[in-house]
């Protein structure tokens, strides 16, 4: 027989042992082409050169991160290929005693793991690219992309790369393999069976404080990211990151013992059925087995975490970015000093409580300004495009609210608008109008999510201001926090709302056009883009020697492109990420667990001879194994909840985070994964078992 | 004396029709309650073979084998197990204890798997371990055990459900001769405290002199029988010794 023939006929015969290998190769492989192949699936697609950029964008950076992965699927390749090696040293002994050479068993194993290499590669190359297919569809919906034509989408290079990353491990697994081989004495081989890891006695009262422990350090890393503000910085983070880590490694060292002392207490569950017997086997392991189980509950906590507050981040930044575009688009006009800096910084006024103070009035540069008259001068038709459209001017008194909430005062910069403009923004988005006193004012402000809690406060305990030397009072009842303008980023400002009259004389600080489109399509914005974006104002500006006038545009119909480009960024890189992170945390354990299981074999054996039926002892492998992936899983839930608590508050100041869908997703990716990986586990386990009785018995 | 084992004509062959190895040749015999016999034959001359298909741990070509008159070769894999856990008790020459469990617990696996209630399980095993001498060891684990001590831990494993029959496959094989005596008498005293049957294969004659019979076995057949009746265990050993030499046992073979 040639080292070929046997290298085939060893993966046919050993293809249940090869299980857990094959399929994190092939969906490692699979994985690794999707998500590569993006760039490719543009051709599908009827894209703008915005869409097109934001994908090779993005295909961009998941190559870069695509390296990062091709590292820990190398890893887990590694990792998975060793498994087999321990499992099969007896083999490897019987052909040295046969007068195999060591050179002959390194090529057998060579042709092998080619053999399993290509056949996997294949697999995953064929799975891909079948599911690449869907992707597309998915990248189309995901950034408002139509399908030009359905096509049959192969990315060569996606699949160049799989085959040179993975290569690449493939190569590094051959060179461990050989050097592995290499250095075996064969007695060790022959005897590889019987060197079982030497059982020691468990100090079980000493697994107890350390449980006491662990559970300490994981609820002092909870509280302390839970109560340090919304973004824990510096050290403190890292302190309680390196708390919750040492924590969750103690309490996986310790929770067996601590569960087997718990339930010795209670005979008559640690006495029933072989319950005592699963939880020593448990206990028996742990000392080995605890840090991979607990860089297995770390790596579920990324992958959780990343999952879900990854969707859930990216549609809570597409949720606030379209919120911030009320109208079809926002047209304005900023001038910019030369010298960077605009008047009615924070006024030095010692002394002045919350109240309003009075800082300087930045300076009428758009007084003579009438955008709707310029543009109608040079022949632009506003209502060619547009049925709906207010020009808006704000206007600076040197008005100021002061926050004495920090350490430092803070000046929140505020412009009023005429009610009579603000009702029609109002009707603008379908919202009612209000209704003010000719003394009484209000303030709209929507600027993340505090300060408009913070100016509701203060204009409820500063009731008062003065205006041009009238003093209004506060309506606070008609306080709102609804969008002026379009615009991708928040409206920096608190805006007074007061009655027209009030505003005669006080100079304009700021001019803007609001539109709505007749009809809110693709070939309107372009009409509107046409006619604004180009539109050169400066002979209709009076002239000032150090000032700038910039005119900015910003359209609905871009922030939602951006917004859908940046979700799906977003959203693609958390995925990818995830479901890697979810595969290798799967793999460690599902080959903790089957390299137990050749140890196992021996014990379920005498089980079986002591009488103990069938179903008994699948019930008590099921037990095991579901506990070696249950607890890691629960902890790094817990984790994951306490994580994306924190998470949400940082989000929170983007956006509101509704992680229900995200979380049901991940749940779903989560069974199918993990659920596969645990069955698949537990049914090679039990082949094992069953065959190694088959073969006892002769 | 009610015979709690019958085997009649029991045949086991392995291989095809063109090489068969009989290794179980139409054997029959009788084991009465309370008995305490030896099994002795040379390797290859199906001892193993016979302890195996009583054990319902492998299955007889033909005949039949009747445990507390129960016919044990007409069972199904189901009942084989309920029957293996509650009407035999097992000691292997390598102890078979598992590893991770205390002694006490290796007992008591042998109750809970019965699904013994759990407060009777405490005074089973205690009860066995004072008849073993082993009460001080019940927290240890097998690695913290001499090699006697494991032995009398799984006699008292196979012995706690109270079985019909113990089969033991060479008890004493991996023990010291010191260790050996001190099972073996503690088997004597499970047969006069507990009524204890004991089927024990040996190739040892030492062991075998403390047996009340000994059947021998060669070629799958029942070669010849000695009673103890009232011999002394010198005379009994004496005439075992010669049986053996007759028999062809280990390194007599030489003619």
């Amino acid at each position: 027989m040639t080292s070929l023939n046997i290298a085939v006929q060893n993966v046919k015969k050993s293809f249940k042992d090869y299980t857990i290998y094959f399929l994190t190769l092939t969906f490692g492989v699979c994985i690794f082409y999707i998500f590569n192949s993006i760039e490719s699936q543009q051709a599908v697609m009827d894209l703008t050169s915005r869409q097109s950029m934001a994908l090779s964008t993005l295909s961009q950076m998941l190559g870069i991160v695509s390296i990062f992965i091709s590292c820990i699927l190398a890893f887990l390749i590694i990792y998975a290929n060793g498994f087999l090696i321990k499992r099969r040293k007896k083999e490897f002994g019987v052909y040295m005693t046969l007068g195999m050479r060591k050179g002959r068993i390194s090529r057998i194993l060579m042709y092998e793991t080619v053999l399993v290499g290509i056949l996997s590669l294949i697999m995953g190359l064929m799975l891909g690219v079948f599911l690449s297919q869907g992707m597309a569809m998915v990248t189309a919906k995901l950034i408002n992309a139509d399908i030009k034509s359905f096509s049959f989408v192969f990315s060569a290079q996606a699949a160049k790369n799989a085959v040179i990353y993975f290569g690449l491990t493939f190569i590094l697994v051959l060179i461990f393999n050989i050097i592995t081989i290499r250095r075996q004495r064969l007695i060790d081989l022959i005897y590889a069976d019987r060197k079982n890891e030497r059982f020691k006695a468990p100090h079980l009262k000493l697994s107890i404080v350390v449980f006491l422990i662990a559970l300490a350090l994981i609820l002092l890393a909870y509280f302390i990211v839970t109560h340090s503000g919304v973004f824990p910085t510096g050290p403190v983070l890292s302190a309680a990151v390196c708390m919750g880590v040492a924590g969750t490694f103690l309490f996986f060292f310790s929770l067996s013992g601590f569960f087997l002392k718990l339930l010795q207490q209670n005979k008559n569950v640690y006495l029933s059925k072989l319950n005592m017997f699963v939880l020593r086997q448990i206990n028996s392991k742990i000392n080995t087995t605890y840090i991979s189980i607990g860089f297995v509950c770390l790596m579920l906590f990324v992958a959780i975490c990343t999952l879900s507050s990854g969707i859930g981040l990216a549609e809570a930044i597409k949720n606030e970015m379209i919120s911030n575009a009320p109208y079809s688009a926002t047209f304005s006009m900023y001038a910019v000093r030369d010298i960077n800096e605009e008047a009615g910084g924070a006024s030095g006024n010692a002394g002045g409580a919350a109240q309003a103070v009075s800082g300087e009035a930045a300076p009428s540069y758009y007084q003579g300004l009438n955008i709707v008259n310029a543009l109608a001068s040079n022949g632009v038709d506003l209502t060619d495009f547009s049925d709906e459209y207010l020009e808006v001017r704000y206007y600076d008194a040197g008005t100021r609210f002061r926050f004495n909430t920090g350490d430092i005062p803070f000046d929140l910069n505020t412009q009023y608008v005429k009610l009579s403009d603000y009702n029609k923004l109002r009707e603008m988005q379908a919202l009612p109008p209000i209704e003010l006193a000719a003394d009484e004012f209000t303030v709209n402000c929507r600027m993340g999510n505090e300060w408009p809690e913070h100016t509701l406060e203060y204009i409820t305990e500063n009731p008062t201001l003065s205006l041009n030397g009238i003093l209004l009072r506060s309506n606070v009842s008609m306080f709102a926090s609804i969008p002026l303008i379009t615009s991708e980023n928040w409206d920096f400002a608190a805006t007074i709302v007061v009655n027209d009259a009030l505003l005669d004389g006080v100079p304009v600080s700021k001019d803007v056009l609001n539109l709505n489109y007749t009809l809110d399509n693709d070939t309107y914005n372009s009409m509107c883009e046409s006619a604004l974006k180009e539109f050169d104002f400066s002979a209709f500006l009076p002239n000032f020697n150090d000032i700038k006038f910039t005119g900015n545009m910003e359209t609905r119909f871009d922030i939602i492109g951006r917004s859908n480009e940046a979700t799906t960024m977003i959203a693609y890189l958390a995925v990818y990420l995830g479901m890697i992170f979810l595969i290798a945390s799967a793999t460690v354990l599902a080959i903790t667990q089957l390299s137990e299981t050749s140890d196992n074999v021996r014990r379920y054996g005498l089980l079986r001879k002591l009488g103990v039926d069938d179903k008994m002892i699948n019930s008590a492998l099921f037990s095991q194994i579901l506990i070696y992936f249950g607890a890691p899983l629960a902890l790094a839930l817990v984790h994951s909840f306490v994580g994306i608590i924190v998470a949400g508050n940082i989000v929170g100041v983007v956006g509101d985070m509704s992680i229900l869908g995200s979380s049901l997703f991940t749940a779903g990716v989560l069974a199918l994964i993990y659920g596969g990986y645990f069955l698949s586990t537990y049914w090679g386990s039990k082949n094992i078992l069953y065959k190694e009785y088959m073969n006892q018995q002769g | 004396m009610s015979t709690i084992l019958q085997a009649h004509n029991v045949e086991k062959y392995y291989g095809n029709k063109n090489n068969l190895t009989k290794a179980l040749n139409g054997i029959s015999f009788n084991v009465d309650s309370g008995e305490y016999v030896g099994v002795m034959g040379a390797s290859g001359s199906g001892k193993t073979t016979l302890l195996n298909c009583v054990s319902t741990i492998d299955t007889v070509t033909s005949g039949k084998i009747l445990i507390g008159g129960v016919d044990i070769t007409a069972m199904g894999e189901k009942a084989l197990s309920k029957f293996r856990r509650e009407s035999l008790g097992f000691i292997f020459q390598d102890f078979n204890l598992l590893d991770t469990l205390t002694a006490f617990e290796n007992i008591a696996l042998a109750l809970t798997i019965m699904k013994t209630p759990p407060q009777k399980i405490l005074s089973a095993v205690n009860e066995v371990a004072n008849v073993l001498e082993i009460t001080d060891v019940l927290s240890k684990y097998p690695y913290q055990m001499s090699g006697g001590q494991r032995q009398r831990v799984a006699s008292a494993r196979a012995i706690v459900t109270n079985p019909s029959l113990i089969l033991a496959d060479e008890p004493t094989g991996a023990l010291d001769s010191k260790s050996a005596r001190l099972l073996l008498e503690s088997f004597q005293r499970l047969i006069a405290e507990r009524k204890a049957t004991i089927l024990m294969v040996t190739h040892d004659a030492f062991s075998a002199s403390y047996c009340t019979r000994i059947m021998f076995i060669r070629d799958g057949r029942l070669f010849h029988q000695l009673v103890r009746g009232r011999d002394t265990r010198k005379q009994f050993f004496d005439k075992i010794m010669e049986v053996v030499s007759l028999l062809g046992g280990d390194g007599s073979d030489v003619a």
